[in-house]
């Protein structure tokens, strides 16, 4: 008779014993698989945020030594930048430039304006500098869509559109700004602005409206401390608004790379860019918002991986001694079947055959019941930690079935050697001495 | 012509105090041996050395001349010796026809029916059968086994009287009819009585009596 009808028998007719095995071989199997598809879904999801966020390099002015000698205004001393400016033809060449895939120019509070025929939230001190009350500030864009606080998910669109190069006195405002002012997309909103010695008002069409300002507007002292009033204004308006005042250019450029793994190679490109020699401009590399939003992914991949080691090396434990314990009961058998002239190989390919083989099911059983688990599971973690900054898709998968049924398999073979090894070591006579 | 041989066999557990000395003893085909001798002198010891189950501290046993060690033991237990043991030793969770296909790939009902099992006592659990009815599968796994050697330890130890002169008979059938060469190792002086040689191991020797 072969060890594997032997095997089989064992396993029909031990009823007890193989559905205890079943049950713990399920509840390693579905502890494995699930930790795994947590895995591969956190890697999935750190190779999303890398392609959508991919690296930054950031272009800036170098103010260090360039804001001249200051000029007396009614509000005191003023200094103004007297550097180079990023010009459309730098931006034109950096667009050019292999491995770069986008570029915005974002320039935080680059624009201040009060509200002519809106209120802005009030702010604590209840200034009146201007003949419109205060000024908030705007953050002058190419993309609405490529800003930080866009990419990072603080902010989300919720109507309308984002701000493109291609926009015209168009500006993004606060759902709160809006609600206050019962404001929605499409309306027109006057701002008045001011330079030393001129003041205009400039009308922007509202072209969308965001969330995620609230509750962050706290104790503000002045209304541009309070973030709902802060919005967005695209880079060609005020560029036309300030045309004589302003040299014409950008303070700020963000230049996205495809990878960021080849991001020191996309720097070193822009660097060698004959348009930025002797300009008083700063290239420097900011992967600090792929950091922010990879870095949890990063941390839950660690935590599974450990998770599963610790699995893997507790199942084989608790395994090891449940059929230890077992095998020790089955002294009689195995001293029966060397006496028969079985050898020890043979006797431990039964034992290995009728664990692979309550295994095999086990791992089958434990699917659907990982997938439950992982879908709950996934559901859960993206709406505590991971909401609005990438997509954690927890799936069980076949190509997560072969690597962990490969790893079953070894695990098994541990446990069943590990547990087989006083047989092994025993000679047959000692153990039908024993058995006797 | 002898089937098995021991040559100068000695044995000792601590490799000091020797519980076989120097035995020689060759054994031949269509005979029943019994070997007699006090509790603990070393009978079970001599049948586990000819059956293969462990290796004697010197000395040989040959095998149709040749020593088992050659070919391994466990090679030797499965094609030349078949064990019958006091305990009857049937895997638990297998039926009689289970237990002899153990050693058989011939059908394991006709050796059972032989040996008096209905066909229905040989499809039950092994332990739902009375203690003559479980030696009776022992033997029909050995004589399946079709090997030359039975070494029977205490065949009769477990059985009454009737029984155990069933078994004996079946035993002398087998070295009388079948010309296999049975060694058993006995207590008994009506089993060994009816052996064709009976050996008496006194003081880790061998002597015919």
């Amino acid at each position: 008779m072969s060890f594997i009808k032997r095997a089989g028998l064992y396993c029909l007719r031990q009823r007890f014993k193989t559905v205890i095995l079943f049950l713990v071989l399920t509840l390693i199997a579905a502890f494995m698989l699930t930790g795994r598809a947590f895995r591969d879904a956190a890697k999935g999801a750190t190779a999303d945020v890398s392609t959508a966020i991919g690296g930054k390099i950031m272009l800036n002015i170098d103010t260090e030594g360039h804001m001249g000698s200051g000029q007396q205004t009614q509000w005191g001393t003023a200094y103004a930048y007297n550097g180079d400016l990023i010009t459309q033809e730098i931006v034109d060449a950096i667009g050019e430039v292999e491995g770069v895939v986008d570029y915005n120019a974002e320039e935080t509070a680059g624009y201040y304006g009060a509200g002519v025929n809106f209120k802005y939230l009030p702010a604590a001190l209840g200034l009146s500098y201007t003949k419109y009350g205060e000024a908030s500030a705007y953050t002058i864009t190419l993309s609405s869509e490529k800003c930080r606080a866009f990419q990072n998910g603080s902010y989300k669109l919720v109507k309308g559109r984002h701000i493109t190069p291609d926009d015209k006195y168009a500006c993004l405002i606060s759902k709160e700004l809006a609600d206050y002012n019962k404001l929605s997309v499409g309306d027109k909103i006057k701002l008045y602005s001011f330079t030393f010695d001129s003041d205009f008002i400039d009308e922007f069409e509202i072209v969308g409206i965001f969330d995620g300002t609230e509750g962050a507007s706290g104790n503000a002292l002045t209304v541009d401390e309070i973030p709902a009033n802060c919005g967005y204004v695209d880079a060609a308006a005020v560029q036309e608004i300030f045309k004589g005042i302003d040299e014409e250019g950008y303070q700020q450029l963000t230049i996205f790379a495809e990878d960021p793994v080849d991001i020191r190679n996309v720097y070193d490109r822009i660097s060698a860019l004959p348009e930025l020699k002797g300009k008083t401009l700063k290239l420097s590399i900011d992967t600090e918002e792929y950091d922010v939003v990879s870095a949890p992914l990063e941390s839950l991949q660690k935590l599974v991986n450990t998770t599963i080691i610790i699995i893997s090396a507790v199942s084989v434990v608790i395994l090891t001694l449940l059929l230890t314990i077992w095998i020790r009961g089955r002294k009689k058998e195995v001293g029966i079947l060397l006496s028969i002239g079985k050898s020890k190989v043979n006797i431990i390919l039964q034992i290995f055959t009728e664990t692979f083989a309550v295994a095999v099911i086990s791992f089958a059983a434990s699917i659907p019941f990982s997938f439950l688990v992982a879908e709950k599971a996934g559901v859960l973690l993206v709406s505590r930690a991971w909401a609005g900054t990438a997509n954690l898709n927890v799936q069980i998968d076949a190509a997560c079935l072969l690597p962990l049924s490969m790893i079953g398999i070894l695990l098994i073979s541990m446990a069943v050697i590990a547990s087989s090894w006083t047989v092994v070591r025993s000679e047959p006579k000692d153990i039908l001495t024993k058995m006797s | 012509m002898s089937i098995v041989k021991a040559c100068n066999i000695k044995y000792s557990y601590d490799g000091k105090r020797a519980v076989l000395k120097n035995i020689s003893m060759e054994f031949e085909m269509g005979k029943i041996y019994a070997i007699l001798g006090p509790s603990g002198c070393g009978k079970t010891t001599l049948l586990s050395l000819l059956g293969g189950l462990d290796s004697p501290s010197d000395g040989q046993v040959l095998f149709q001349g040749e020593d088992i060690e050659k070919r391994g033991l466990a090679w030797h237990r499965k094609s030349n010796v078949a064990f019958i043991f006091q305990s009857y030793n049937l895997i638990d969770y297998m039926t009689p026809m289970e237990n002899v296909a153990l050693t058989s790939k011939l059908p394991p009902l006709p050796v059972l029916e032989r040996l008096g099992l209905t066909k229905e006592e040989a499809k039950r659990n092994v332990l739902k059968l009375s203690g003559g009815q479980q030696q009776r599968v022992a033997i029909a796994r050995a004589l399946a086994s079709d090997a030359s050697i039975i070494l029977a330890d205490e065949p009769t130890g477990n059985l009454d009287e009737d029984t155990a002169v069933e078994i004996t008979n079946i035993l002398k059938e087998c070295a009388h009819q079948m010309n296999k060469c049975v060694i058993i190792v006995t207590h008994s002086n009506d089993l060994a009585k009816q052996a064709d040689v009976i050996l008496h191991l006194k003081k880790g020797e061998l002597q015919q009596l």
